[in-house]
């Protein structure tokens, strides 16, 4: 269905394939007619909502931060490989680990959905990461 | 009394026996048609089958003439309520608009080393982070690249649409959804226009490449630009 051209860098799909598609473009899509639409849905705010992951900029942040020094070819002191952010100790590897694993499943899934959180405009989230949020940014039908 | 599901609105036409088979019918109307199926009481299911089999129907419809996509969801209580909708003097006009035309979705993405080359003037904010790896100077250093990352998403999305403007009748922005994101883009344009758009990416991609990606998604029936300029009145 979908096929990869200009070494990697255009992906081409002549329909939409998947779901992830489908919720990108057509969900709050099409036709309406305010006065005949009689639009009746169950199950919308489960779709969007609860798969819709929201990052908390600082995190965000944190990251840029961290990704930019670790992409820096010409970085001359690795002997910091992996930043030692709050400055716990041993047990601190260990968890960073884990949240790098829960990091990339959250990762998988935005991909697999086609809905990522983590818009630049989240400046007074401060929720953790991974805690999905419900109501305000839902995507369901208002009318 | 039938309640229907309605799908789109397309010109009267045989339908595809494959769609037929699926228990998807046309309402006639005066040189329009509702493609609805029939529905039990209660509300629709935002599941994946009622939404992939909502895209399919209209997409199918969309390959051989004009289909005008409803909103997912949409219910006519009854027959009338169909032949009201075809009635719509809108609904001629936005058949007419859309008798030769598609829509493409565009997405841009970077690849994660894009941090690297925004990051790049701000040598002065790594060495502080990299010698006293605070949350501050994190945040002072991550605030600093966010900000020229929104930059070179505005730069690259300007550069898209300027090259792709002299294709395209119509465009919708939407909100890129995830960090690396630069943009979703919705673009209405000619049938025939389609592979033009295609060359002209590959050229983009040339002097926008590495870290952008593509993915253009298309032809799709017009469910960006099927909104009515002035809602019906009851």
């Amino acid at each position: 269905m979908q096929r990869e051209s200009s070494a990697g860098y255009i992906t081409r799909a002549p329909r939409s394939s998947g779901l992830a598609d489908v919720l990108e473009i057509l969900l709050d899509r099409g036709l309406v007619i305010d006065a005949y639409v009689r639009v009746s849905l169950v199950g919308i705010e489960l779709l969007t909502v609860d798969l819709r992951v929201v990052i908390a900029s600082v995190d965000t942040y944190l990251r840029f931060a961290e990704a930019v020094n670790r992409l820096d070819l010409r970085q001359v002191d690795d002997s910091r490989s992996v930043p030692d952010l709050f400055e716990k100790g041993g047990e601190e590897l260990a968890e960073t680990k884990t949240k790098g694993a829960v990091e990339g499943g959250m990762d998988a899934i935005k991909e697999k959905i086609g809905l990522g959180g983590g818009s630049d405009d989240d400046d007074d989230e401060d929720e953790d990461k991974g805690r999905s949020r419900s109501g305000s940014r839902s995507r369901s039908n208002d009318r | 009394m039938s309640r229907f599901y309605l799908y789109g609105i397309t010109r009267p036409r045989e339908m595809p026996q494959r769609i037929a088979d699926q228990g998807v019918f046309l309402i006639d109307g005066e040189g329009c048609a509702a493609v609805v199926s029939e529905l039990e009481d209660g509300p629709v299911e935002a599941t994946r089958r009622n939404l992939l089999a909502h895209a399919d129907v209209v997409e199918q419809l969309h390959q051989e003439a004009v289909v005008l996509p409803a909103r997912f969801g949409y219910i006519l209580e009854s027959r009338e309520e169909a032949l009201e909708l075809l009635e719509l003097p809108e609904i001629q006009q936005l058949l007419e608009r859309h008798e030769q035309t598609c829509e493409l979705t565009l997405r841009g993405k970077y690849e994660e080393s894009v941090l690297a080359e925004v990051g790049a003037g701000l040598q002065p904010l790594r060495d502080a982070y990299r010698a006293e790896p605070s949350f501050e100077v994190g945040i002072a250093l991550g605030e600093a690249v966010g900000e020229r990352l929104a930059e070179r998403k505005a730069r690259d999305r300007s550069l898209v649409l300027d090259a792709l403007s002299p294709l395209v009748l119509e465009v919708v922005a939407g909100e890129p959804a995830g960090e690396f994101a630069a943009f979703d883009l919705a673009l209405l344009v000619d049938r025939d226009a389609v592979k033009s758009i295609e060359a002209e990416l590959e050229g983009l991609v040339a002097r926008l490449s590495p870290p952008l990606h593509f993915k253009l998604v298309g032809p799709l029936p017009p469910y960006s630009f099927v909104r009515l300029a002035q809602p019906a009145v009851a």
